[in-house]
């Protein structure tokens, strides 16, 4: 991994979202009425974010606002791996992206204006709502050749991308893949749907911004956030070459499917998932210094991931530290496993471990060690990062100090 | 209402740049302007002047003076119309 770039609720680049990590500064607040009318009190962590910045208006009106997010993330990692590419080199460098919804709000606007308003759709409705959006712009932004997919498996859309990302690398097919996520799904029709299955977080009365809670016995559920991580992923043999700064190294993928429950996770397909990164990173359960977990703060999903970590660590899952940070940015959808991976190295890079933020009641069911509150100093060799899917779609990313 | 004036104006929101420094006479394509963006700018036009811009209106417009002329002819034929 030789760049890094974030839009996310909690900053818009790399040192900001680390310092409001650290600082359990939370960007979850009460959805305006003007974007979900009528619903009960709702929360989200949504994106401060300044199209005009970076682009003219007419060019930002080509683009949804998750294709906003993914371009100004995957920019930032560009310049922070100063990547250059000749002609030949593109043709060597591609593009993996994730996302749950894809051009979500220009999907729900088309809908919109068709039953509810003129009934005309316009003629850039197709490519602005599609599915590949963002990864077709990213590709054609950059002067990506190489091999282009965009991944969807729901919460697990990025971590799968990075990972599908690193076995192309190894397997010789690309050089350089720029690989993440990006999601901008909040929307009146997205809450809607979210709430009718009753997965949203009841807002926290006294403090909205507390409303996340992972993992502890008074969590009611999920935040919608939103927003983009990319990473650079480069063969080791052109990042050298060329004298990249070299942040980590993607050492093992896990990816195991539940086949259960198209909602419901199994702690034993996760479980499977993490002993596979594992496996292929050739480490053992206490090489593992942190774990960025999915910690989602459902009242089910909690607890099904504590068993599933037990599972997979065995003796070590007592001594791990995980943290789950959707608790300060939310439910990033298909772009929370790359987010959070980028967290995860961050903390090896700076040695120290975010929290688990609005961690005061404990929950019996739920009885690892969380980093409460509090970040932790850490000297970590290696950092787990787990991101599971609707669907029952589990991937696992593992990334280690690099060594020269 | 001068309807090339319009068109250049919504060119530039649309495209960018200065509406006066549009060239009506210079071909779509030359531009700048790819199918898709032509189609999405007649769709703006249709609500701008409140009428539906049927295709073989447009068929043989290669630039922005053309189209303001075709336009122009649709106005006409709108007015006579009884309603």
């Amino acid at each position: 991994m030789t760049g890094l770039g974030v839009v996310s609720p909690v900053g818009q680049s790399v040192c900001e979202l680390f310092a409001n990590l650290l600082n359990a500064r939370s960007a979850v607040r009460p959805v305006v009425d003007s974007v979900c009318p009528g619903a009960r009190s709702l929360v989200a962590a949504q994106v401060d974010f300044n199209a005009s910045a970076h682009w003219p208006a007419h060019q930002a009106a080509q683009y949804d606002r998750a294709t906003q997010f993914a371009l100004v993330a995957v920019r930032q990692a560009i310049v922070d791996a100063s990547l250059e590419l000749t002609e030949e080199e593109s043709y060597r460098a591609g593009a993996y992206w994730g996302t749950g919804l894809g051009g979500a709000t220009s999907i729900e606007e088309s809908y919109r204006q068709l039953y509810a308003g003129n009934g005309r759709v316009r003629p850039t409705a197709v490519v602005l709502g599609m599915n590949n959006a963002a990864a077709g712009h990213i590709s054609i932004a950059n002067g990506l050749r190489g091999p282009v997919l965009n991944v969807s498996t729901a919460c697990s859309s990025s971590a799968a991308s990075i990972g599908e990302a690193y076995r192309a690398i190894k397997a010789g097919y690309a050089d350089v893949i720029v690989a993440g996520g990006s999601e901008a799904l909040v929307t009146n029709g997205n809450l809607r749907a979210w709430d009718a299955m009753q997965a949203l977080a009841h807002a926290d009365s006294a403090d909205p911004a507390r409303s996340c809670r992972p993992f502890a016995a008074d969590r009611t559920g999920i935040v919608l956030g939103e927003g983009a991580g990319a990473l650079v992923l480069e063969s080791h043999e052109r990042a050298t070459r060329r004298g990249a700064r070299i942040y980590a190294e993607l050492v093992g993928y896990g990816n195991a499917a539940d086949a259960a429950g198209i909602s419901k996770p199994d702690a034993s397909g996760q479980a499977r998932a993490m002993r596979a990164a594992l496996g292929e990173a050739a480490l053992s359960p206490d090489s593992i210094g942190y774990l960025n977990a999915h910690g989602t703060a459902t009242p089910v999903g909690d607890v099904v991931e504590t068993n599933a970590i037990k599972q997979a660590f065995g003796a070590h899952a007592r001594e791990l530290p995980v943290s789950s940070t959707k608790a300060l940015h939310g439910h990033l959808m298909g772009a929370t496993g790359a987010v959070e991976l980028l967290a995860a190295i961050t903390a090896m890079e700076r040695r120290v471990i975010p929290p688990t933020a609005h961690l005061t009641l404990p929950d019996p069911a739920c009885d690892l060690d969380y980093v409460p509150n509090q970040p932790r100093e850490a000297m970590l060799d290696a950092v787990m990062s787990n991101s599971f899917g609707f669907g029952g779609m589990n991937a696992v990313l593992v990334a280690r100090r690099y060594r020269p | 209402m001068d309807t090339l004036h319009t068109i250049k104006e919504l060119a530039a929101t649309q495209f960018g740049g200065e509406p006066d420094a549009i060239d009506e006479n210079a071909s779509v394509d030359k531009l700048g302007i790819d199918s898709l963006g032509f189609l999405e700018f007649l769709f703006e036009l249709e609500d701008k002047f409140g009428f539906s811009i049927p295709q073989e209106a447009v068929a043989n417009v290669r630039t922005l003076g053309e189209l303001a002329t075709a336009i122009d002819g649709l106005i006409t034929a709108n007015a006579a119309t009884p309603t």
